[in-house]
């Protein structure tokens, strides 16, 4: 226990005497609409990045969205199950899906 | 093992992914600005918080320093370290290296020789809104781009202390971003030895202050002339080696195809590409906004910014009959060969009606650019540096 105090109290002085930058994110949120399906986007798609990915593509074609999920799961490694790809398409292309 | 054989990731590629041909139109350019501004910046356009990805205004680009508060903002990862602990930030010169170095930014700063570049740092992707079908990418605009002046060491400087070894022929840049889980591709850069130049340096300023925590406080490396997915940000790391070291960010993304026309079709990716690496010359017209309205008879300045990838500008020209003819425009002075270059142009037009305006730039080895349309489509989006247009309406 004595141990640590002293390791914090060191930290403690060096830190105050060189912090130089205090940075704050603004509290931002990019939303999409919401629907029964929005627990899946939410569990598959706000981990990596804002929503802000998904609404700054505009309207896309089927193809495109399911290019999109693949990439996720398959380049970056996100954890998207057989089931949740469907919903998760589904839900792209009611809300940011075009015809071609 | 060297990039041109490392292909194993381009298979990920789809192959129907787009039905129609590929086209290139002007960027756009109606975005809006936030209504919150980020830490040292003011209110960009702002397509993520996280991570931050904010683009600087067209308008802004009237100037050949673009202010720290305005310069654009582009992260890979969601977590971002602050480095709000100085004293205990280093930057460490690892691997074929006969010196292994841990450099503080005391160390930068006093034990070595200070530098000083003007020059601008453009996003691959930047205005790949102009791409259509849409490449799968941010859909930028115009002003994911920004020029400063930057200070710092240079990068042979460092590596001279740390005496590569005959081995070397590699180096790795590593930074502070990082994903959120380890098996997802960090973001890293590569540079050949041969790449290695005097006006590469390892910056501690921008425009004569600290780095701003979002264009990566408190070190990025600089790469005149280059992309600016090789000037990493919150720079901590560089790793020389042997063997070129395969990276989803060196071998995947920012790629252009490797063909005459660096140009592909949207349903058959081109097999061989390269590293996106040289800036092409480019202009945009700053001020008028576009489709701006005037009386008939009023002066109107035009205004906006050149570079290239470091041969300089040559000349900027404006056209009023949809690129006929083109008149040369004012410019202002050069700042260094890296740097934007201002232009002006100033008329009256006295016809009511639609106006076009163009602008192109011409460089020093005499390249131009091309008309949007003349610009062919490529997966990445990368690269677009067609002439850019306004119209404005005369009543
Ligand atoms: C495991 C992390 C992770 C998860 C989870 C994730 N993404 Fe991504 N996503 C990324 C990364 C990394 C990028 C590229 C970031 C960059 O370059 O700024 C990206 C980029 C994107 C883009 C921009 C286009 C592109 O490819 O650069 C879109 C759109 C996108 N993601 C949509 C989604 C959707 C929809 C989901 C949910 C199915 C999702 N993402 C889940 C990591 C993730």
């Amino acid at each position: 226990m004595k141990k640590f105090f002293l390791v914090f109290a060191l930290l403690g002085t060096l830190q105050a005497k060189t912090y130089t930058k205090d940075v704050v994110m603004p509290n931002m949120s990019f939303s999409i609409p919401v629907d029964k399906n929005i627990i899946v986007m939410q569990r598959n798609c706000q981990w990596c990045h804002s929503y802000g990915y998904i609404i700054n593509m505009g309207k896309q074609n089927e193809a495109f969205w399911r290019h999109i999920v693949h990439k996720m799961r398959d380049t970056f490694k996100a954890p998207i199950s057989e089931q949740d790809e469907k919903i998760v398409l589904e839900y792209l292309m009611k809300y940011f899906g075009k015809q071609d | 093992m060297n990039r041109r054989h490392f292909l194993r990731f381009s298979a990920v590629a789809a192959t129907s992914l787009y039905a129609s041909q590929g086209f290139v139109t002007q960027p756009k350019d109606d975005q809006t600005v936030s209504e919150v501004a980020f830490a040292e910046k003011k209110p960009l356009i702002t397509y993520s918080n996280r991570p931050p990805l904010l683009e600087t205004p067209i308008e802004y680009f009237d100037r050949a320093v673009t202010p720290n508060e305005l310069f654009f903002v582009r992260w890979h990862m969601p977590i971002i370290p602050t480095v709000k602990w100085i004293d205990g930030f280093h930057l460490s010169v690892q691997g074929e290296v006969e010196n292994s170095l841990f450099l503080s930014m005391k160390n930068l700063k006093n034990d070595f020789t200070p530098v000083e570049i003007t020059a601008v740092v453009q996003c691959g992707g930047n205005s790949r809104s102009a791409f259509h079908p849409t490449p799968v990418g941010i859909q930028w605009g115009n002003g994911a781009m920004g020029c400063a002046k930057f200070k710092g060491v240079r990068l042979k400087e460092i590596l001279e202390k740390a005496k590569l070894t005959d081995n070397a022929k590699w180096l790795l840049f590593g930074g502070g971003d990082k994903p959120v889980k380890a098996d997802i591709p960090d973001f890293q850069r590569e540079l050949s030895i041969h790449e290695l130049r005097d006006d590469i340096i390892v910056a501690y300023e921008q425009n004569g202050e600290d780095i701003p925590f979002l264009n990566g406080y408190p070190l990025r490396l600089i790469i005149p002339g280059y992309f600016a997915d090789s000037w990493v940000k919150q720079l901590d790391s560089i790793t020389v080696t042997k063997e070129y070291t395969p990276s989803f960010f060196m071998d995947v993304a920012y790629r252009m195809p490797k063909n005459g026309c660096r140009c592909e079709e949207p349903q058959k990716k081109v097999k061989e590409s390269e590293p996106l690496s040289w800036m092409e010359v480019k202009s945009v017209i700053a001020k008028p906004k576009n489709h701006a309205k005037y009386k008939a008879g009023s002066n109107i300045q035009i205004k906006g910014v050149a570079f290239d990838g470091g041969s300089g500008i040559a000349k900027v020209e404006i056209s009023l009959d949809g690129g006929a003819s083109w008149k040369e425009t004012n410019l202002g002075k050069e700042l260094g060969k890296y740097a934007f270059r201002v232009f002006t142009y100033n008329l009256k037009p006295l016809n009511k009606g639609k106006l076009t305006i163009m602008a192109r730039a011409t460089n020093n080895k005499g390249q131009t650019q091309p008309f949007a349309h003349e610009i062919g489509w490529n997966h990445g989006g990368y690269a677009y540096n067609g002439i850019d247009t306004i119209e404005l309406e005369i009543v």
